[in-house]
């Protein structure tokens, strides 16, 4: 018991020790490691629970971004009353996009993504009222009544209010009728249609809600930044992002908070290494993959589907004797 | 018109690049279906390789650009060739059963070979000698280099040389075998591993090839060049048919193309997007791509 | 086993982020170098760092200051709004007293909000973009000249020293471009006589543009002003002669890099380049570059020289002021009176920005940048 409770634990504490003790770049590595937990989460919708590959996943955050941040600059717009706003554009651009393109096999649908992404991206550079490469300068912090909140504790705990609000709702969202629906699509897409289940309708569902998350993301990471350009939403984030959720474990939440403190924490905890710190993460990256193929963090569900594959993987790769296939422990 | 046609020559250029990056994501793809995310980076070490014959040959005062040029080719395939299945052996093979891990042990690969030339190299941008200059053909305002055609009949040449082996040899029978079917191919005989390698190995040596061109005809390289080119030659690929060969070089030549006429008659900093929404388009309406056969789904 | 492993892995991957950070008393003084280490500007960034370097080893020679010694702090921004902030915080964790560097404007305007919520002072290098100055933080300074000083200049170079009527603008969609190219389009618009017949971008990383030099040719342009940066603008030159586009080609200041030469090879001959002068064509610079050479036995970089007198210039600040106290560098700063660096005399105006930014065209000659008729 103790054994599995003690991670989630020091998890706990260190969440709550780091804005009292940390100090501000400890604190601000820290709020990006909740920007990228919101994200993860929101993606391990799409991808860990309906099971469809996004390659373009940062055009929602885009687009919640530069909504909240043209709201609060152009209209002086409260940041509360942007979120609502940015939650339903990133609503409505994951229909637009979604729609037409989920009938897709899932590797279309990725380059789709990833169309659809960049599409997001070179619009926002050259639009003139996203600000065009300058993007939008300074977006002013959030208020509380009369308290701003600005220091870096104050941004740390308001993206942990973000991350605990969509840490909640994934967790509900996993256990309810849409869960097991997405479940049932992922795992035999035939046979839930067979059962009634309407995979588009359902699929669409999962691409809304993780657009959503994405968009919260973007509303809190441009209150965060207080400038937001569009380099900041290239490919590069999308795989990030992707990164965070493959890494910590597909579907696993505690694989997506793990998986979102590795992916913000290793380049940073490398920094010491200066000019070889990219290349050592490449090398990481292959080797976290190679020893823990199945995320640091798996859920149990997939973990149990990946040892009948491998199973029978093995003795497939037995009976030729030709190949070898990685065993699960 | 004339302006049309240079920009035709224009899109041909760049979609010769494309489609000889593309044969290597499509091939991959189509045996053990990943996006092989470092792709784009075998193509920057070719290039870079190419870089270092040119120098040794200098070096040792072999001037004669034509033989330097073959060497360099050679070599720098040769070697590239060998990486891409050293990278196969190390990052990929242990995860050929976990579809998503394996991808980011691909983007692992890819930081590893961007920094790796990074750190050997340079992380400036390095230029190949000018070994042959601009002269060419000239048809009133349309301009073609020696070069340019050079690059468009040898790449014909190679991605021809590829699709009759796929399609007439026994080791071709065998790659497609195993992307209809791995396990059924394995109990066939066949030996998965080494097939899968020599995929790999036929994928970059192509690449390498468009790299020492690349250096040849822009003259400029740096450990960075991969990314987008990695980038546009992988949705080249999907837009022609992933797994397709023919369909790769023709998404190639096609996206190059689109491109031109894009930048040309539209907007150049719409272009990408203009091709991207054709890309969507063209899947929503066709969506296995263009020359894509029906594919079992799976995942 | 391996689930063990795998932890184990990270966790030591991990420990290098709990370093302690500032130091105590008697300290050295440190200085903030937020430039680019990875990514497409890195040699850029390695530039800027090292001329650091340099002037905090020569003030250390001299016996250091206010008795301490003078310490560079050089982070990586990867040109990333938001890994600059990283480190932007974690140069102010590590008790920096002032910051000098940067080199995308795109990276130093988000950090530049951070250092004013700091109190810090910010002595941008090599970031153009005239929001940096906008913004009205007075911590924020640069001793490089606005893209809106130069985008004026090289309009006025076209009408008047090359005669143009005809003008095509081509930049690259970066911050840094795009405010050059609007600067000097702005410039041009209304002006009896000349007309703009060309104005896009392309895309950097790209190779090809001879999409967009196929189009530029058919409008028959006189000029051709490219204001992105160097390495596109070496290819983009020599496509620009392969294709036999009419007029000249004149580029902007970050083209002002030998690889320009080397990629563009004869193409690149008789292209002008606007630009602030090279500190080799600066008598005030030439004692920098040659110790720049002897302590790194290479050239210095186009923003060696300009990162070496802001680094200098918070130096002064420190000993005008007698303190390395935060507030006391910015208002030192703030009051530098025609300090004598190695890129001539600075001063500051309110905004932060340096007053008599001096620009003059370079025109490629035998492989060589040479200035042409200073103006």
């Amino acid at each position: 018991m103790l054994y599995r409770f003690a991670p989630a634990a020091a998890a706990v504490l260190v969440a709550i020790v780091l804005p009292i003790a940390g100090t501000p770049y400890l604190i601000d590595v820290g709020t990006l490691v909740l920007v990228y937990v919101i994200l993860g989460l929101g993606l391990n919708v799409v991808v860990g629970y309906a099971g469809l590959l996004d390659l373009g996943y940062a055009a929602f955050f885009a687009i919640g971004a530069y909504t909240t941040a043209l709201l609060m600059v152009d209209y002086h717009w409260p940041f509360w009353v942007t979120l609502p706003v940015a939650a339903l554009l990133t609503a409505l651009s994951g229909i637009i996009i979604g729609t037409p393109t989920l009938r897709l096999r899932s590797d279309y649908l990725a380059i789709v993504t990833l169309g659809f992404g960049e599409i997001v991206r070179i619009a926002a550079t050259n639009l003139t009222f996203t600000g065009g490469p300058e993007g939008v300068y300074g977006i002013p912090h959030p208020r509380i009544g009369m308290f701003v909140l600005r220091s870096p504790q104050a941004m740390y705990v308001l993206a942990m209010a973000f991350a605990l609000l969509v840490l909640v709702g994934s967790y509900n969202l996993a256990r309810s009728r849409l869960g097991r629906a997405w479940l049932a699509i992922r795992e035999d897409e035939a046979a839930a249609q067979a059962a009634g289940i309407y995979p588009v309708y359902f699929k669409l569902m999962a691409y809304v809600l993780g657009a959503v998350f994405a968009g919260a993301a973007g509303s809190f990471f441009a209150v965060k930044l207080t400038a937001i350009n569009p380099s900041s939403f290239t490919f590069i984030q999308s795989v990030t992002i992707l990164m965070v959720i493959i890494l910590g474990g597909m579907g696993s939440l505690p694989g997506v908070i793990l998986g979102a403190a590795v992916i913000v924490m290793l380049p940073e905890a490398l920094r010491a290494f200066d000019q070889v710190r990219m290349f050592a993460f490449g090398i990481g990256l292959i080797a976290l993959m190679l020893i823990r193929p199945q995320g640091l963090w798996p859920s149990r569900i997939g973990q149990i589907e990946r040892r009948v594959v491998a199973a029978s993987a093995a003795s497939i790769a037995a009976g030729t004797g030709a190949d070898t296939v990685a065993s699960t422990e | 018109m004339q302006i049309a046609l240079q920009q035709l020559v224009n899109g041909l250029t760049v979609g010769a690049f494309y489609a000889l990056i593309a044969l290597g994501y499509t091939m991959v793809y189509g045996i053990i279906r990943l996006i092989n995310f470092a792709h784009g980076d075998i193509y920057a070490v070719g290039a870079f390789l190419g870089l270092s014959v040119y120098g040794l040959l200098a070096f040792f005062r072999v001037g004669d650009p034509v033989l330097a040029t073959l060497v360099a080719l050679v070599v720098s395939m040769g070697c590239t060739g060998l990486l891409g299945v050293l990278l196969y052996r190390v990052a990929y093979r242990p995860l050929l059963r976990a579809r998503l891990s394996i991808l980011i042990s691909a983007i692992g690969g890819s930081l590893t070979l961007e920094y790796g030339l990074f750190l050997v190299y340079s992380p400036s941008f390095l230029v190949y000698p000018h070994l042959f200059g601009r002269a060419g053909l000239t048809a009133g305002d349309i301009q073609i280099s020696w070069l340019q055609i050079l690059i468009f009949a040898s790449s014909i040449v190679l991605m021809a040389a590829l699709y009759l082996m796929v399609h007439r040899t026994k080791i071709g029978m065998a790659m497609r075998a195993l992307a209809i079917n791995q396990d059924a191919a394995r109990l066939m005989g066949v030996d998965v591993s080494r097939v899968i390698a020599l995929t790999f190995f036929l994928g970059s040596v192509l690449a390498a090839f468009a790299g020492v061109l690349t250096g040849l005809y822009y003259s400029q390289i740096s450990f960075l060049m991969g990314f987008l080119i990695g980038l546009k030659a992988f949705t080249a690929a999907v837009l022609g048919g992933i797994g397709n060969i023919p369909g790769a070089v023709l998404g190639g030549f096609l996206l190059g193309i689109l491109e031109s006429l894009a930048a040309g008659y539209f907007s150049s900093r719409w272009k990408d997007v203009v091709a991207f929404a054709i890309l969507i388009v063209i899947l929503v309406v066709r969506p296995r791509g263009l020359l894509g056969e029906r594919v079992v789904e799976r995942m | 086993m391996r689930r063990v492993l795998g932890v184990l892995v990270t966790l030591m991957l991990l420990v290098p982020l709990t370093a302690p950070g500032a130091g105590a008393q008697g300290a050295p003084i440190r200085i903030g170098v937020p430039v680019p280490l990875s990514g497409g500007n890195a040699k850029m960034g390695d530039d800027i760092a090292k001329a650091a370097t340099l002037a905090a080893e020569e003030a250390n020679a001299k016996g250091g200051l206010l008795g301490r010694k003078v310490e560079i702090m050089s982070f990586d921004d990867a040109c990333d709004a938001q890994q600059s902030v990283t480190a932007a915080h974690k140069l102010l964790d590590a008790g920096v007293v002032a910051v000098a560097g940067g080199y995308c404007s795109s990276a130093a305007i988000p950090a530049s909000a951070v250092y004013h919520d700091a109190g810090v002072a910010f002595v941008a290098d090599a970031s153009s973009n005239p929001k940096l100055t906008d913004q009205g933080f007075e911590n924020v300074f640069r001793v490089i000249g606005r893209d809106d000083q130069q985008g004026p200049y090289a309009a006025g170079f076209m009408m008047k020293t090359l005669k143009a009527k005809r003008i095509a603008i081509i930049h690259d969609n970066t911050l840094y471009a795009k405010g050059l190219a609007d600067a000097t389009n702005a410039a041009l618009t209304g002006r009896a006589g000349v007309q703009v017949v060309f104005f896009d971008a392309v895309t950097p990383g790209e190779k090809d543009f001879s999409a967009v030099l196929t189009k530029v040719k058919s409008l028959k342009p006189d000029v051709t002003y490219y204001t992105g940066y160097y390495p596109e603008g070496g290819l983009i030159a020599k496509q620009f002669k392969d294709l036999g586009v009419s007029g000249k080609f004149m580029a902007g200041d970050a083209n002002n890099d030998p690889t320009f030469v080397s990629e563009a090879g004869n193409a690149s001959e008789g292209v002008f380049v606007t630009s602030t002068p090279l500190p080799q064509d600066q008598a005030t610079a030439k004692a920098f570059i040659d110790r720049y050479k002897k302590r790194w036995n290479q050239d210095p970089g186009p923003y060696s020289a300009l990162e070496y007198d802001a680094v200098n210039v918070v130096l002064n600040a420190i000993k005008q002021s007698g303190s390395a106290d935060r507030a006391a560098i910015v208002k030192a700063i703030a009051a530098t009176k025609m300090y004598r660096g190695a890129t001539g005399a600075i001063s500051f105006d309110k905004k932060g920005d340096r007053t008599s930014v001096l620009y003059i065209t370079y025109i490629i000659k035998d492989g060589k940048f040479v200035p042409y008729g200073v103006s």
